[in-house]
């Protein structure tokens, strides 16, 4: 967005009309308030940005059907400078034509201004135009969402009021008038301009019948301006003005929209010969996913030194309007607040009016108009001090941090000292914190101005946090997202009717609606869009329940950018749903949810032999987690926090949440038997998240990552990562990624799979986890990683033929006695030191391997896996060591 | 201003034409489309290029074209409808007077810069200076004075009650007296004479008593107005408020001396109640409070005195919400005529006689509002079923039917409501009229009683009620023929509705916490009580309990 520079921040207040009780929707669902119907629309403005109109900000729902709505402001309108005399003919025309630039460019974008009036006509410092309120009438639907009639009746065209207005609570209009057109708005911007060249306000202090009758009485004289002016007295003044002000005026208060000039046409009209060479045409800025070159009408002047010369210390006002409300949000900002105090906003104690009286369809009786319902659309201004005032320790570099070096951490600051301790805080504080967000939205935005260059350091700082306020670019970028998404996107054919429609109507009704967004109109719209471009782009795959949670995420934040929610959802999917979406998925989904109860059993054995006594396995609860990936199951602000991870992590990292939830409601599985445990589950209790977060990241670092091997997951990426790609990091390249060779892991049968306990890992990963290599101890940072202990159960001769150096010799039968029980012997009270390492049972066949780990895990031994191949894999690396005979 | 809209100008097909050169070939393309265009041109654009395989060299050509198509039809379209409205003004199809008017009255009803201007209120600045005052050092000194008031009140009524009994005591002896002369010298006539007699004496006592009463109420509800306001004024005139915080402490003193003067104990019923802090919601969970309560419904009305321990502190609390957005409401189950004159109805009267209010009317000029308001309300509902009487359901017809006998009447499911300063608990009463297939019948969640509880729950919505009690049972005393499992069934039914509404009510108001007490009457056996407590959270999800333990 725009930034501030000298505007201010302004909120007006109004409410959407009460529904009438107890109407159902045409599908049988209760009605959507008409405040989340105007909520959802109102989307759409806040990308509307142009210089001549005031840039929308946000939008938020009070008690009762309220909405403040919040937008660029500035405290001067045209209105101001009518009080002193007449407006000299330049102004005006330079008014009108900034105006018609404003009113163009709305046209451009399907928009109507219809509530033109000097009070939204605003100045900014420099004396230009600036539109305000221009987005009500669409995102009231024309008038039909709100009980108030919009624009100011001295500006409404003929048109207008001949067409009606609008009274919902009257029931005897069954039909919505059509909208108005964007010529209506001429009209009014003639009354305005008439009024700025005579002087005085048209019309004053007349009944408004009378006003409108007036105005319709217009029709039938020949000239509208003289009659306007010997109606005002001012007759004189119109006679004196230039001839092109006058032709302006008679353009514009034409009586018959058909021969009245639209504002594209009326730029273009010759009485603005004079001034439309001042104006450049408006260029939109070039949006980070675009197919042309961002940087291709930057301009660095001649002399470097002339960008430094800004002395102006007020770096605030430089950032964008929507980071200076976020940050004026953080910083205390209340809106209800603030308009309370100008008194906007003026309640009556709600038992003054209760109703006496209601009958049993909800109708209530007895209960009187209340005046604080009523419109009062000033825009009040919201103070910028309390934020400043916030920020003024934070130096100036802070605003530019450098990026050059990718080792430099956070930006070196007077301040950084406390960041850094900031960084160590809650997750939910450090979101709420003023000064750290305001450094890491800059730096992210920075960040993200180098996508893809600065992809690496993104995923550094990703680490970190993400700041909620650019979430939806960052996640964008750290999925990978390139190209002309716009243009992909509008060739797919949304619209043709497909089979899956029917379940995709019946799904979006379902789909986190307790969020206002989603459960607009508006969100429903994009949500049956996003997810049929999916389904139509991607015909081997198809639609299951489930995909509308995962997209979910996707397009709350990118509610105006459905193109970028497409894109994402289609670049998360293979990554960690990897064919979950086939027609036939069942050996997909068997395969994983195996994966997962022996991940279980690998973390937290005690848990796993309880929920396998009792018969509660994966299949019966982990599904719908996993095949949306916890959208399911979690609302939206916490699957934003764990995504936030998730997204870091490979596509095994899903397995270690799993297990991290299941740890959190450990204590009540353990107590409780199947039922209970079904019930449990049915409607899953609180889960703190962040606590799922940090531990599930710590399950994560104890696995190894072949552990987590998949037949079906995801083949390896042809081709890399190419030139920007990040370099591999232990914890998100994922298994499958690696080259594969003998010592990989080799596909297992589902049904073989299934019968073992434990995960089985790679002789590369027990090479790498263990550090042999040929070449010695290699001089890697060794924090990273689990620590392990290799367990040969092979008989003590085949162990002195050769092993892994470090390993431990544990015959098989010499530890566990006839029930599968741990006897006490030297080697059994070896492997009891071990407890908590990784144990990697080493053995000639695989089947006794994994049954000894299966004895372990019943004895509640974690971390058990076992070596895929058995010692015979690593016979070919001659990484097998003799021990010399002394020993 | 009816107007119907034509057929040209809600749909229109039209045809778009775009020519192109593709070599030397010269192409059309023709597309009939719909006007005004639902979809977003950009997606047609994509689907027009798809579907007719156009050449991506005019891609951004046909695009153009498309737009300027669009535009251009679109402005033919608003010119054409434009001028339809006008034509119609012109030709006298639609009056230019009613029209101005209507515009001018939507003006005036919504937008305060168009509105006539409010007339003062005097109730509300009385709520304003009340919720200033009670909310400051005074509130102790407005307690006591309140309490003081109720003190004379009840004093008043035992003097009465004295009074009446003594009459009855004498009536009863004459009455004997002249039954044991029955026959003999007496005649029927003769016994009937005495009783009338009796009769009027009665009612003149209680008559006089009532007068007096009232104008009591009058007095002290004027005085104590009065009283509030100067205070308020002299608490704003003085930017010293030392001399008005001594007034202030003064006071207390010699009014907690009048408050020690007679004393009548309340006897403390032992009260049966268990607390449940619930989560409803899928996903977004939003956290409520459930109570269940053994107790008498009046229990959260009277107002007792402040030699009760906590009874003071609960006056308080009721006294700083009642202007404030946490009010709290009691449902009160009540037969179909409005009035005071038996049953509960006549019980709740008595107790809200108890002491005066002085914020609100009295009980009976407020139920003469309510019997105004349901006459008003059939009359529109009659006027309304009239106009379209295709309209009417086939199940309304009999209840309409009901209505029409006595308009006066109220039906199943319909409330009124009152509102209270002087009752100990409550703020809002909802009397929710109910039938007496509720006694013994089994009910379903159709039925009125259910749905009039949801729209109580939708005006507690509304009007920011947070704490409700609704009888679980539906009933405010058992009788013989609630068996445990007629009880167990009519239990299992509120809750399981009242949870359902409660989750819709999540939608209505963003999820605020609220607080639902059930009650069920005192009659109730204990082990009946916590067979429903442990159904209770069966039925909504308890919220986990926090347990701490070290970290192993």
């Amino acid at each position: 967005m725009k930034p501030i520079r000298d505007a201010q921040l302004g909120a007006f207040t109004f409410f959407a009309s009460a529904l009438p009780h107890d109407v159902c929707g045409s599908n049988g669902l209760p009605l959507t308030p008409n405040s989340i119907k105007i909520l959802g629309r109102f989307q759409i403005l806040k990308t509307v940005t142009h210089p001549r109109l005031c840039q929308y900000v946000d939008i938020s729902r009070g008690k009762h059907e309220r909405l403040i709505v919040v937008a660029e402001h500035y405290s001067r309108n045209v209105g101001d400078f009518r009080q002193e005399q007449t407006v000299s003919p330049e102004k005006v025309l330079q008014v009108s034509y900034e105006v018609l630039e404003g009113l163009d460019f709305m046209n451009k974008h399907g928009l109507v201004h219809r509530a033109l009036s000097p009070n939204n006509v605003l100045l900014d410092c420099k004396g230009n135009v600036k539109l305000a309120k221009f987005g009500l009438y669409h995102m009231t639907d024309h008038g039909a969402d709100v009980d108030f009639p919009i624009g100011n009746p001295s500006y409404l065209a003929p048109e207008v009021i001949a067409l009606g207005c609008f009274n919902p609570s009257d029931p005897s209009h069954s039909e919505t008038p059509l909208p108005s057109g964007p010529k209506s708005d001429v009209w009014s911007l003639g009354i305005l301009l008439f009024e700025l060249c005579a002087g005085r306000r048209v019309l004053q202090n007349i009944e408004i019948s009378d006003k409108l009758k007036f105005i319709l009485t217009l029709g039938c004289m020949d000239d509208i301006v003289t009659v306007l002016a010997e109606e005002h007295g001012c007759l004189e003044i119109i006679k004196e003005l230039p001839e092109n002000v006058v032709e302006l005026l008679r353009k514009c208060l034409t009586f018959l929209p058909s021969k009245r000039p639209t504002p594209a046409e009326l730029l273009r009209d010759p009485v603005f010969d004079g001034i439309s060479c001042h104006y450049s045409p408006f260029q939109k800025p070039v949006s980070l996913f675009s197919s042309s070159l961002r940087c291709a009408h930057l301009e660095l002047p001649d002399d470097i030194s002339d960008l430094c010369k800004d002395d102006d210390e007020d770096y605030l006002s430089e950032r964008g309007i929507d980071e200076v409300y976020h940050l004026w949000c953080l910083a205390g900002g209340d809106l209800e607040k603030e308009l309370t105090n100008k008194e906007i906003i003026q309640s009556k104690p709600p038992v003054c009016t209760l109703p006496k009286f209601v009958l049993e369809d909800g109708e209530s009786f007895g209960q009187g108009r209340d005046r604080s319902f009523l419109l009062d659309d000033t825009t009040v201004t919201l103070s910028l001090c309390q934020l400043r005032n916030r920020l003024k320790d934070v130096a100036g570099e802070a605003y530019f941090p450098l990026l050059e070096d990718e080792q430099s951490s956070l930006p070196q600051s007077n301040s950084s000292n406390e960041l850094s301790a900031t960084v160590t805080l809650p997750l939910i504080i450090r979101e709420r914190d003023t000064e750290y967000q305001l450094i890491r939205i800059i730096l992210f935005d920075r960040l993200l101005k180098g996508y893809p260059y600065k992809k690496n350091l993104m995923w550094k700082e990703a680490r970190v946090d993400i700041p909620p306020l650019v979430r939806g670019l960052a996640w964008a970028a750290l999925l990978g997202i390139e190209g002309d998404i716009q243009a992909k996107y509008d060739s797919i054919d949304k619209d043709t009717p497909i089979p899956t429609d029917r379940q995709i109507e019946v799904d979006i009704p379902r789909c986190h609606q307790y969020d206002e967004l989603l459960s607009s109109p508006q969100g429903h719209i994009k949500f049956r869009r996003v997810l049929k471009a999916w389904v139509v782009s991607h015909p081997d795959l198809v639609y299951w329940q489930g995909l509308d949670s995962l997209c979910a995420p996707f397009l709350y934040l990118n509610f105006n950018n459905e193109a970028l929610a497409y894109a994402c959802m289609s670049a998360f999917i293979p990554k960690y749903l990897y064919n979950f979406f086939l027609k036939d998925n069942s050996h997909v989904i068997q395969e994983y949810l195996t994966v997962f109860s022996q991940m279980i059993a690998f973390h937290d054995p005690e848990l796993s032999n309880h929920l396998n006594e009792i018969g509660f396995i994966p299949d019966l609860y982990a599904i719908p987690w996993f095949l949306t990936m916890f959208t399911h199951v979690f609302p939206l602000h916490k699957i934003f926090h764990l995504w936030d991870t998730l997204l870091l992590g490979s596509s095994s990292f899903p397995f270690c949440i799993g297990v991290a939830i299941l740890q959190q409601l450990r204590d009540r599985l353990l107590a409780n038997g199947f039922n209970e445990c079904i019930l449990l589950f049915s409607d899953l209790p609180e889960i703190d998240i962040e606590r799922c977060v940090r531990e599930s990241i710590n399950l994560f670092c104890w696995t190894p990552k072949s552990a987590t091997y998949r037949q079906y997951a995801q083949p390896m990426k042809a081709g890399g990562e190419g030139i920007f790609g990040k370099t591999a990091i232990y914890f998100s390249s994922d298994y499958q990624d690696m080259p594969k060779t003998d010592l990989s892991r080799e596909p297992l049968a589902l049904c073989d799979l299934k019968a073992e306990v434990s995960p089985r890992i790679s002789a590369e990963d027990l090479i790498d986890l263990c550090e042999l290599s040929l070449a010695g101890p290699t001089k890697r940072n060794k924090s990273g990683k689990p620590k392990i202990v290799a367990v040969d159960i092979r008989n003590v001769e085949d162990f002195g033929r050769g092993h892994v150096s470090g390993s431990i010799n544990i015959p098989f039968n010499s530890v566990f006695g006839a029930d599968g029980e741990l006897v006490q012997c030297p080697a059994s009270g070896a492997l009891q030191n071990y407890r908590g390492r990784v144990i990697v049972i080493i053995s000639h066949a695989v089947k006794s391997a994994a049954l000894f780990a299966a004895h372990l895990v019943k004895v509640n031994f974690s971390r058990v896996c076992i070596l895929d191949g058995g010692i015979s894999k690593l016979k070919p690396t001659g990484l097998l060591t003799v021990p010399s005979p002394q020993i | 201003m009816k107007r119907s809209r034509s057929k040209a100008s809600g749909t229109t097909d039209r045809e778009f034409v775009f020519e192109f050169k593709a070599g030397k070939n010269t192409c059309v393309l023709r597309v009939p489309l719909q006007l005004p265009v639902q979809l977003n041109i950009r997606d047609l654009h994509g689907r027009l290029m798809l579907l007719h395989k156009i050449p991506c060299y005019i891609e951004d050509e046909l695009q153009a074209a498309l737009s300027a198509f669009m535009e251009e039809q679109s402005g033919l379209d608003f010119d054409r409808e434009a001028e339809l409205g006008l034509q119609r003004l012109a030709c006298g199809t639609v009056d230019v007077n009613q029209l101005t008017s209507a515009w001018a009255a939507s003006y005036a009803q919504t937008s305060l810069e168009h509105a006539r201007p409010e007339e003062p209120s005097w109730d509300e600045d009385f709520a304003d200076v009340y919720h200033e005052l009670i909310h400051s050092p005074a509130s102790d000194t407005l307690l006591n004075l309140e309490h003081s008031y109720f003190v004379s009140v009840s004093e008043l009524i035992s003097e009465r009650d004295v009074e009446l009994s003594k009459l009855q005591e004498r009536q009863a002896a004459e009455m004997d007296k002249v039954m044991h002369e029955l026959g003999n010298t007496l005649s029927d006539h003769d016994v009937n004479a005495v009783a009338s007699q009796h009769f009027d004496a009665q009612q003149v006592l209680e008559n006089r008593w009532a007068n007096e009463l009232k104008q009591v109420t009058a007095i002290q509800k004027q005085e104590y107005q009065d009283w509030v306001i100067k205070l308020h004024q002299d608490l704003q005139k003085s930017n010293n408020s030392s001399k008005i915080n001594e007034e202030i402490k003064v006071q207390p003193g010699r009014l907690a001396e009048a408050a020690d003067g007679g004393c009548r104990p309340f006897e403390e019923q032992p009260l049966l109640e268990e607390s449940f802090t619930i989560h409803l919601g899928a996903q977004l969970k939003t956290m409520h409070n459930l109570r269940l309560v053994r107790a008498d419904v009046l229990d959260f009305c009277k107002h007792r005195r402040h030699s009760s321990s906590g009874a003071k502190l609960r006056r308080l609390q009721t006294a700083l919400s009642l202007y404030s957005s946490s009010l709290c409401g009691l449902v009160l189950l009540v037969d179909n005529r409005v009035n005071s004159y038996s049953g509960i109805k006549r019980d709740f009267a008595t107790v809200a006689k108890e002491c005066t209010d002085f914020h609100f009317l009295s009980l009976e000029q407020q139920l003469e509002e309510v019997q105004q308001a349901v006459l008003y309300a059939r009359a529109q509902r009659c006027s309304k079923q009239k106009q379209p009487a295709e309209n009417q359901k086939n199940g309304g017809d009999d209840k309409s039917k009901a209505a029409e006998r006595n308009p006066s009447n109220i039906l199943p499911g319909e409330f009124y409501i009152s509102r209270h300063s002087n009752l100990s608990e409550v703020h809002v009463v909802f009397h929710l009229c109910v039938d007496d297939n509720l006694r013994s019948g089994s009910i379903t969640a159709r039925d009125p009683a259910i749905m009039g509880l949801r729209n109580i729950l939708k005006v507690c919505c509304t009007h920011d009620v947070t704490t409700v009690t609704v009888p679980l049972l539906l009933v405010h005393d058992m009788s013989e023929e609630m068996t445990i499992p007629w009880c167990l069934k009519r239990a299992e039914l509120v809750f399981k509705c009242v949870k359902g509404f409660m989750m819709e009510m999540a939608s209505w108001d963003g999820g605020i916490s609220r607080t639902v007490q059930f009650l069920v009457p005192k009659s109730i056996s204990e082990e009946m009580f916590y067979q429903l407590s442990n159904m209770l959270p069966q039925i909504f999800r308890v919220s986990s309990t926090l347990t701490l333990t070290s970290k192993h």
